[in-house]
C-alpha cells in the first residue's frame, strides 16, 4: 500500500459558510484526501478585508466570502473553491479570482459555476482535478455522508433555536450544541458522525424547560446567505432566543437542496405567486405563508441591501402580512458593525409581538 | 405616608425628555431639551429641571425607566429598573393617553416610525432603515441653509400658496433640488412648503409603505410641532392628524408607565445628578473582532459594561 504522507496533501478551502464548512471538511478530507483549511469564526476583519477589495455595490455576501477567501489564502490554502448560484452570485467567482489574481496571490482558483451543469463526467474531472488520485466509490460514500451530516446539522440547529430561549439552566443548551458541532468538526466516518447526532439529539431534549404557555414565535426568511451565516446577520437568531422567542427558519441547505425543490413548492403559494422570481423568493414566501398558517407572532425578512430578488418578495410578504395580520420586520444588511440599530428594531419587535398576545389572549 | 411617583426619561439623538407621573398617568413635572451630544449631561440637567418642579413633600419616585438612543448609558446612572427602546415606549405611552389611536407616526431628529393599533395594543411597526433622510435633523440643515429658524418653518410654510416640487427620497437629491429651485427664483415660502410636503410624501413612501393608515391618527415627535408638515400628511391623508400638545414627552412618559408595569420597586434619588459619570472604550484584545467595550464609571467605580460579542471579553 501506498503511504501518502500529510505534508503531501493540498490544503483546500471555502468561504465560510455557516456551519457548513464542517461538512464540506468531510467531504474533501475523507472523500478527496485532501487537507481542508477550516477556517475560525469571522470577525470583523473578515468583513473589513472582503469590503476593501470589492466593488462597492456587490452585496455583502461578496464581501464576506471575498474576506474569507483572502483569509483562506493568507493561511495557506493551495485551491480555494467559490461557488456559483441563481443569482449574481453565478458570476462571483470568476470576479473573486481576478482580484485574488490582482491581489498577487498564486493560489489555484476554481469555480463551481462552471461545473454547475451537473453532468456525472464533468464532476469526476472536477475531482480528479482536486485529487489525481481520487478513488471515486469512496468520494461517492463521503459526499452521501456529508450530505447526512449537513441534515444534522440543519436539524440540530433547529432544534436548538427552537428551543434555546426557555432553557431552565442557562447555558446549557449552548453547551450541548457546541459539543456538537466539535463532535462533527472531528468526525471521521459514517458512525461518529450518526452518534455524535444521536448523542446531541438526546441531551437536548432532555433538557429542562422553562416554557410560557404560550411563546412568542417568530420565523425567519430571507435570502440564502445573509439569512443563513450567523456572522453575516449579527447573530439575528441568537438575539431572538435572548429575547425569549422561538425561532424557526425554514431556510436551510437541507431544505433548499436535499428536500423541496422550487417546483414543488410553488403551486402551495400559488394563491400569491404565478411564476418563479428568482433564487430564493419561493422558499421565502412559501415559508413566510406556512408561518402565517401555523399562527406564528410574527416574521422576519432578512436579506443584503441591494438584493433585487428578495426586494420582489416584500411585496408579496406585504400581502400575506396584510391578509394574516402577522407583522414583517425587514431587515437590510450590508457591512455595518454596530449593533445598536439592529438591538433596538429587534427588542421593539418582540415587546410588540409580546404585548399583544397578552391583550388579546 | 408620601404617594408613589414614577420617572421616565427618554435620550433622543437631538432632545432629552423628561416626565414624572403618578399613580394615574398625570404629569406631575416635565422637562424638555437639547441632549448637545452629551447625554450624561443632559439627563443630568433634566433631573435638576424635575427636581425643581416635583413636589417632593407629597410624592416618591418609586420607579424610573430610560429610553431614546442612550438608554442604557443613562439607565447604568440612574439605575433605572426600566430599560426599554423608544418604540414600546412611544406606543405605550400614546394608546394611554389615546386609547382609540389606530396609527401613530412619528417623526424625530434622526428616525422616524409608523405604529400601527388595534384594540389599545401595537400590532405593527416600521422604522427607517439605512438613511435619516425627511427626519427632523434634515429640516433643521435645510433650516440653516435657507437662513430661517426651524422653529418658524410651520408657519411660512402655511403662508405659501403653493409648495415647490421638491425630492425628498434622499437628502442629498433634496439639497440639489433646493438649491437649483432657489436659482431659478422660487419664493422662499414655497420651498419651505415644498421641503414639509416632502417629508410627509418621504415618509409615506417609505416607512410607511405597504401600511394601512387608519384614523385616528396620532403624528408625535419633534417634527409634529410643525404645522407645515402636519398639514401636509392632512392632505395626502385626506383625514384629521392630531397632535397632541404632550406629544414631544410620549416616549418619557410611555417608558414611565412601563416603569410603573414592572412593579419592582426602590426609592429613587436624585443625587444621581450631582454624581460624576465617567464612560471609557475598551478595545477587546481577545480576538481579532476587537469588540468595542463601553465601561460606565461611578466615580471611580465600575457600575456596568457591555457591548462584547462573547463571554471572553466579558468584565463583569
Amino acid at each position: 500500500m501506498e503511504i501518502i504522507k500529510i505534508d503531501d496533501r493540498k490544503k483546500l478551502a471555502f468561504p465560510r459558510f455557516h456551519h457548513y464548512n464542517l461538512a464540506i471538511r468531510y467531504i474533501v478530507e475523507q472523500g478527496l484526501e485532501q487537507n481542508y483549511l477550516l477556517l475560525p469564526e469571522a470577525t470583523k476583519e473578515t468583513t473589513e478585508l472582503g469590503s476593501k477589495y470589492s466593488p462597492d455595490y456587490a452585496c455583502a455576501p461578496f464581501k464576506h466570502t471575498l474576506g474569507s477567501l483572502i483569509e483562506a489564502v493568507n493561511a495557506g490554502a493551495d485551491i480555494v473553491i467559490e461557488t456559483g448560484g441563481l443569482c449574481r452570485l453565478d458570476y462571483y467567482g470568476a470576479l473573486q479570482r481576478e482580484i485574488l489574481r490582482e491581489l498577487g496571490y498564486r493560489c489555484e482558483f476554481v469555480n463551481l459555476a462552471e461545473y454547475m451543469g451537473g453532468k456525472k463526467k464533468e464532476m469526476i474531472w472536477l475531482a480528479k482535478r482536486l485529487n489525481p488520485k481520487v478513488n471515486i466509490p469512496k468520494l461517492l460514500a463521503a459526499v452521501y455522508d456529508g450530505v447526512k451530516m449537513a441534515e444534522y446539522l440543519d436539524d440540530i440547529e433547529a432544534l436548538y433555536y427552537r428551543n434555546a430561549g426557555f432553557e431552565a439552566q442557562e447555558g446549557s443548551y449552548r453547551k450541548a450544541y457546541r459539543q456538537f458541532l466539535l463532535e462533527m468538526q472531528v468526525a471521521e466516518n459514517h458512525g461518529e458522525i450518526r452518534d455524535g447526532y444521536q448523542k446531541a439529539k438526546q441531551i437536548m431534549e432532555n433538557l429542562e424547560l422553562r416554557r410560557s404557555q404560550y411563546p412568542v414565535r417568530i420565523g425567519v426568511v430571507g435570502e440564502y446567505f445573509t439569512a443563513m451565516d450567523a456572522h453575516s446577520n449579527q447573530y439575528l437568531q441568537e438575539k431572538l432566543i435572548r429575547l425569549g422567542a422561538s425561532v424557526e427558519r425554514y431556510l436551510n441547505v437541507t431544505n433548499c437542496h436535499f428536500r423541496a425543490k422550487e417546483s414543488a413548492l410553488r403551486p402551495r403559494i400559488r394563491d400569491y405567486v404565478q411564476f418563479n422570481m428568482g433564487p430564493t423568493t419561493t422558499w421565502t414566501i412559501h415559508a413566510a405563508l406556512d408561518y402565517a398558517k401555523r399562527g406564528f407572532d410574527g416574521i422576519v425578512h432578512v436579506k443584503s441591501f441591494g438584493c433585487t430578488p428578495e426586494l420582489d418578495a416584500v411585496p408579496v410578504l406585504q400581502n400575506i402580512s396584510r391578509d394574516y395580520h402577522i407583522p414583517v420586520l425587514y431587515l437590510s444588511y450590508d457591512t455595518q458593525n454596530s449593533d445598536t440599530g439592529l438591538d433596538t428594531r429587534l427588542e421593539a419587535f418582540y415587546d410588540m409581538l409580546e404585548r399583544k398576545k397578552k391583550v388579546l389572549r | 405616608m408620601k404617594k408613589k411617583a414614577y420617572l421616565g426619561i427618554d435620550i433622543g439623538s437631538i432632545s432629552t425628555k423628561g416626565v414624572i407621573i403618578d399613580e394615574n398617568n398625570q404629569f406631575l413635572a416635565e422637562c424638555y431639551l437639547w441632549t448637545e451630544g452629551n447625554p450624561t449631561e443632559a439627563s443630568k440637567k433634566v433631573l435638576h429641571e424635575l427636581r425643581i418642579q416635583f413636589d417632593q413633600e407629597h410624592y416618591q419616585v418609586v420607579a424610573s425607566g430610560t429610553t431614546g438612543s442612550a438608554r442604557k448609558l443613562v439607565g447604568a446612572m440612574l439605575g433605572a429598573q426600566v430599560v426599554k427602546n423608544e418604540i414600546t415606549a412611544h406606543a405605550v405611552g400614546t394608546t394611554a393617553l389615546h386609547p382609540d389611536v389606530r396609527t401613530i407616526l412619528e417623526i424625530g431628529g434622526q428616525d422616524s416610525k409608523i405604529i400601527c393599533v388595534e384594540n389599545g395594543v401595537a400590532v405593527d411597526y416600521a422604522m427607517n432603515t439605512l438613511c435619516a433622510a425627511g427626519t427632523g435633523a434634515f429640516l433643521s440643515s435645510q433650516a440653516h441653509r435657507l437662513g430661517v429658524a426651524v422653529e418658524q418653518f410651520g408657519e411660512i410654510a402655511l403662508s405659501a400658496k403653493k409648495a415647490a416640487p421638491v425630492a425628498a427620497r434622499c437628502t442629498v437629491f433634496a439639497e440639489s433640488d433646493l438649491v437649483h429651485k432657489l436659482q431659478v427664483g422660487y419664493p422662499k415660502e414655497e420651498i419651505i412648503a415644498g421641503l414639509c410636503k416632502a417629508v410627509a410624501g418621504n415618509y409615506l413612501n417609505n416607512v410607511a409603505k405597504g401600511k394601512k393608515i387608519l384614523s385616528p391618527v396620532v403624528f408625535q415627535g419633534g417634527v409634529s410641532k410643525n404645522a407645515g408638515v402636519v398639514k401636509m400628511f392632512e392632505e395626502e391623508l385626506r383625514m384629521p392628524v392630531i397632535v397632541d400638545e404632550k406629544g414631544h414627552l410620549m416616549g418619557a412618559f410611555g417608558i414611565a408607565i412601563l416603569a410603573r408595569e414592572s412593579r419592582q420597586e426602590e426609592a429613587f434619588s436624585f443625587d444621581a445628578a450631582d454624581m460624576e459619570f465617567k464612560t471609557r472604550e475598551v478595545t477587546c484584545g481577545k480576538c481579532a473582532n476587537h469588540c468595542e467595550i463601553i465601561c460606565v464609571y461611578r466615580g471611580k467605580e465600575l457600575i456596568d459594561s457591555w457591548g462584547n460579542r462573547c463571554d471572553r471579553g466579558a468584565i463583569r
